[in-house]
């Protein structure tokens, strides 16, 4: 087997340009997860009753339904449906956003529910109100409990924007896609893709361990 | 120990008996500090001997070094005539002539009692399903527990655990057993069954090595009690020096923080 | 704007076929890697410092990269690396057991260290050595615990076989883009494709909350 980089060296631009996006698309979804994944969590935990049920509805249902399906009906289907057409940067970043949030919400309805109700008491307790008490007492020891299921929250966004390409979106994968194509030597291409997306990734995790390691005692109760 | 020290910390113990343990000069170190520092004892055939004193004193790793679960750094530990071997299979060999209990009594909690106490002849001594059964129906009945046989730990007491755990350990047929503060984690109404099923081994003639906080079972079943602290044995004798008349400053001051009046 | 759901009905064998192949693909795939994750997981507790070292490069690779890029990869690489021409199905089975065996290759080590160190020693003082320890007592209690992850774990693979139909394996995904290109009903077909995941992997998703509740261990 004999290997030949040149044509991915030849590329080299496009495929970096591939890789902004895949960056960019990956730091939108989780900024935009974070939100609604920590706005829906928070409403379900503390919210008003009747809107438990939907929200619980929406994430289990993002539970059942896989991130392709969820890219390819948006990017497809939806317009349709809306009559509104959505470039597919912006439809992936919709669809991963949808899909993420769910597992956030989720995450953050964990965190919440492992503080002591104790916590809570004594808060109170002392007077606090009910808003200063999530605010002050049980949040920032919930984050800090969520730090290790957000790092992976952090990989499976890099990951899942791989996905996107099948709906056209010009980033890394995709551009992986067409140098392979074009240049018929595709394992060259896609062992680069793999080394690519490991250097980006492997970082990832590690550095949020080593961040919950230093503050892991700030969430102990 | 010279010859004549010996024989003067040995005096009023039986002249003729055997020993089945002899810890000479025995080191063991874990990073920097040393646990065991120049241990030298025995524990004769059929003798109950009770390991006493504060915790950190190194008594239960004294212990994990006779069956070989840590490894001494210097010194010997003399099993049946023969220095324990260095090696793994070597261990493991020694290892089924001895019994263990340990603190937190350790059942496999998803095998049922019966198959708690059969699986020590069944896996280590090939003996058939059938026999190491029958056997083990046997010993639950003699820790009073024949009708529990088909309990699962997590259903028993902490004493009914800990009695299955001593019935695990005989059904290997052992020629020592070693308790490691077999009590210590037991409700105060169950500790007593636990004593009790220990004391009626000791009658029919066990060699019991046993690390205990218990006085009154020290007292009152052991031939021979060992008084440890810091890693070293400070004193040791029959029960009655021990308890009524201490030679040691430090035995006296440590069993009358355990409240212990005589 | 018209729509026609019938085309739904019309191809309910095919669509059928497809959630055949899928189920195919994730039950095929879980029976390898669950032996392939305590295989890995046995290795890297291993004191053989090269089976440890290899077992938690596999692990970290497979966990640090998208499944869509192994997929393909396994597609154009397998057949020159191996020299036999591999079905596309096979080709995606050999992509998702990678994937998922380093995932349960994790999931088992953790699991194998939860248990007590005094579990071993217990069954050490009875004599047994160490092979026998493993598999009569610490691996029966792994097991059980970490059938709630393992669960988990079979829920993302089911939705992970989508990923396959890049590489035009007729599963579900794959079977109701190729209806949708045929017959154009755009928003029937993939809304019904949707929808049957979704009546697939909603029970599946409250079966592994049940039995989170019912096995998971409380700390």
């Amino acid at each position: 087997m004999d290997l030949d980089f040149t044509p991915v060296l030849d590329s080299g631009w496009f495929l970096v340009g591939g890789l902004g996006l895949t960056l960019a698309l990956s730091v939108l979804t989780i900024v935009c997860s974070l939100l609604l994944g920590g706005a829906l969590g928070l409403v379900r935990c503390y919210g008003p009753g009747w809107l438990r049920w939907p929200i619980v509805f929406y994430i289990d249902s993002m539970r059942a339904v896989p991130v392709l399906v969820v890219l390819v009906w948006t990017y497809f289907a939806l317009p349709i449906v809306t009559g509104f057409v959505l470039p597919p940067f912006w439809a992936a970043l919709v669809a991963l956003t949808a899909h993420i949030s769910a597992y956030v919400a989720e995450i953050v309805r964990a965190g919440v529910t492992s503080i002591r109700p104790g916590q809570t008491r004594a808060a109170l307790a002392l007077g606090m109100s009910r808003w200063r008490t999530i605010r002050s007492i049980v949040l920032p020891q919930a984050v800090v409990r969520m730090l290790p299921a957000f790092g992976s929250i952090l990989s499976i966004a890099i990951k899942d924007t791989a996905i996107a390409a099948v709906i056209a979106v010009p980033e890394y994968m995709n551009r992986s896609q067409t140098v392979a194509g074009q240049s018929f030597h595709p394992i060259e291409v896609f062992t680069v893709a793999m080394a690519v997306y490991f250097v980006i990734l492997f970082p990832v995790t590690r550095v949020v361990d080593m961040v919950y390691v230093r503050l892991a005692h700030l969430g102990r109760s | 120990m010279s010859a004549a020290a010996e024989a003067r910390v040995n005096a009023g113990r039986a002249a003729d008996s055997v020993p089945t343990l002899i810890y000479r000069n025995v080191v063991k170190r874990f990073d920097s500090l040393t646990v065991l520092n120049g241990v030298s004892m025995e524990v004769r055939h059929k003798e109950v001997v009770c390991l006493i004193g504060p915790s950190g004193s190194g008594k239960s790793t004294l212990l994990r070094c006779t069956n070989g679960l840590e490894l001494i750094d210097e010194g010997q530990v003399v099993f049946d005539g023969k220095p324990l071997p260095r090696d793994w299979n070597g261990m493991r060999r020694m290892r089924r002539r001895m019994g263990m209990v340990f603190q937190n009594f350790e059942l496999f909690p998803h095998k049922t009692a019966l198959g708690n106490v059969a699986i020590g002849p069944m896996a280590v001594l090939a003996t058939s399903r059938e026999r190491a059964e029958a056997q083990a129906q046997a010993l639950l009945a003699k820790v009073g527990l024949a009708d529990k046989s088909a309990s699962y730990p997590f259903q028993l007491s902490g004493g009914q655990q800990q009695r299955v755990a001593i019935a695990r350990a005989l059904a290997m047929e052992p020629e020592v057993m070693l308790f490691d503060e077999p009590t210590s984690a037991l409700d105060p109404e169950t500790i007593g069954e636990v004593l009790n099923v220990m004391k009626q081994l000791a009658e029919e003639g066990m060699t019991m090595l046993v690390v205990t906080h218990e006085m009154t079972f020290a007292h009152r079943v052991a031939d021979w009690v060992v008084v440890m602290d810091r890693g070293t044995i400070i004193e040791q004798g029959p029960p009655r020096q021990i308890f009524q008349a201490p030679t040691v400053e430090r035995t006296r001051s440590f069993l009358s923080h355990l409240g212990w009046s005589g | 704007m018209t729509f026609d759901w019938s085309v739904v009905w019309r191809n309910a064998g095919a669509l059928l076929q497809g959630v055949e192949l899928t189920v195919l693909l994730a039950v095929t795939t879980m029976l390898i890697s669950i032996p392939g994750g305590i295989v890995l997981a046995l290795m890297r507790l291993s004191h053989v410092r090269a089976l440890s070292a290899a077992s938690a490069a596999f692990v970290e690779l497979f966990r640090n990269l998208p499944l869509i890029l192994v997929v393909y990869s396994a597609y154009y690489v397998m057949p020159v690396a191996t020299g036999l021409n591999l079905s596309p199905l096979t080709t995606g089975i050999v992509a998702l057991s990678l994937n998922v065996s380093a995932y349960n290759g994790e999931t088992f080590r953790a699991g194998i260290a939860s248990i007590r160190k005094g579990q071993t020693e217990a069954a050490y003082a009875l004599g047994m050595g160490r092979w026998q320890t493993m598999k009569e007592i610490v691996l029966p209690q792994a097991v059980r615990r970490v059938l709630p992850v393992l669960a988990s774990t079979w829920v993302s693979l089911f939705k992970d076989t989508s990923l396959v139909s890049v590489i035009s394996v007729d599963e579900l995904a794959y079977t109701s883009m190729r209806i949708r290109a045929q017959t154009f009903r755009v928003l029937e077909m993939l809304t019904a494709m949707a929808a049957i995941y979704w009546l697939l992997g909603y029970p599946q998703a409250k079966l592994v909350d049940w039995i989170n509740r019912r096995y998971g261990v409380k700390e």
